[in-house]
């Protein structure tokens, strides 16, 4: 059985990333290992216009990733009890559903 | 007779073979070994039944101090010396720059004499454990990277890491006090010590002051303010 190729982030259809999170708290491995990967440079460099934004809060408030897509739809991810794996496939579940689109609209 | 009438019978429906050949070579069961077929060995050999070793009783074995290598131990002494003579001590979480932007970070902060520090997590939170710097471990999650300098220079570091936007502060250790993000950036707001010194000073001097002009003043000037201030006193009594 070949072994599944190395999935990349793709961030065609995203306008707007935001990772909020607490340093300080127990439960922010998982929101900080999806910021490192989606705010790699291979990554960004599928798509120039998005913002990937951190905010550094100290208020013990939970770990949170706001996305933002170009048709203005808001995907809200409460990482707190959330594997890294399980954010990235949810995210990029709904990056290819919209990326089709655009392509086909393009087409 | 009875085989022609037999013949004519079962001719239409079947036939038999005119010859019947009966394998008198190679038989399934021999006295000795037969040879196998060698993809048929090695699936056996495959496949072959493993039962699981019992497991050793809980105190058999004494348990294996970890060994700290030589390069870990390198490591945390480099970090000590760090922690020693460098008044500040920042980690960030670097989320995807490049090796360019790494250079640049690192000219840039070379100039106010900065320096950029990395260090795996696993010396860092060893190190920490064992020291007073114990709460600043769970910062250490993930690709991050110190910045350390002898001088506290918020206003310079803060600065130049806008510049920067994968960078993302965590948090700073400035004189042995643990700062947040929001706490680093007022403490880069706040003022030199000479000056709050001064102000300081000139706060609690000004009553004195304050004090020593109005007795300078004359003394008839100062009897006609008395005696308003009786008058007063005794008005708010009366009220009262």
């Amino acid at each position: 059985m070949a072994a599944p190729g190395k999935a990349s982030v793709v961030l065609k259809a995203v306008k707007k990333i935001a990772v909020h999170f607490c340093p300080f708290e127990a439960n922010v491995r998982s929101t900080r290992e999806f910021l490192v990967m989606v705010g790699s440079e291979r990554a960004r460099s599928t798509n120039l216009n998005c913002e990937v934004i951190s905010m550094v809060k100290h208020d013990k408030s939970e770990p949170v990733v706001d996305v933002t897509y170009v048709d203005g739809e808001r995907l809200l991810m409460k990482g707190a009890n959330l594997t890294s794996k399980e954010m990235l496939s949810a995210f990029q579940a709904r990056c290819t559903a919209k990326d089709p689109q655009a392509k086909a609209a393009a087409k | 007779m009875a085989a022609t009438l037999c013949g004519k019978l079962l001719s239409p429906k079947g036939w038999l073979p005119r010859t019947q050949s009966i394998r008198h070579g190679s038989k399934a069961v021999t006295r000795h070994r037969k040879p196998m077929h060698f993809l048929k060995q090695k699936l056996l050999a495959v496949t072959q039944y493993i039962p699981p070793k019992p497991a050793a009783p809980p105190g058999a074995y004494p348990r294996e101090t970890p060994v700290e290598s030589p390069l870990m131990r390198l490591l945390t002494r480099d970090l000590e010396g760090v922690f020693r003579d460098c008044k500040m001590v920042a980690v960030a979480q670097n989320s995807g720059s490049t090796s360019h932007d790494m250079i640049m970070l690192k000219n840039r902060f070379h100039k106010h004499d900065i320096h950029v520090r990395l260090f795996p997590n696993q010396v860092m939170r060893s190190f920490l454990s064992k020291s007073i710097y114990s709460n600043m471990a769970p910062l250490f999650i993930g690709p991050t990277v110190l910045f350390v300098s002898k001088e506290p220079k918020v206003k310079e570091m803060l600065s130049t890491l806008r510049l920067s936007p994968q960078m993302s502060l965590l948090g700073a250790c400035i004189d042995n006090t643990l700062l947040s993000a929001q706490g680093v950036a007022s403490y880069a707001k706040l003022s030199s010590v000479a000056v709050v010194q001064g102000e300081l000073v000139s706060g609690l001097s000004a009553l004195a002051s304050q004090t020593g002009t109005l007795l300078q003043r004359h003394p008839t000037h100062l009897t006609a303010l008395l005696q308003q201030y009786a008058a007063q006193q005794a008005q708010a009594e009366k009220a009262t």
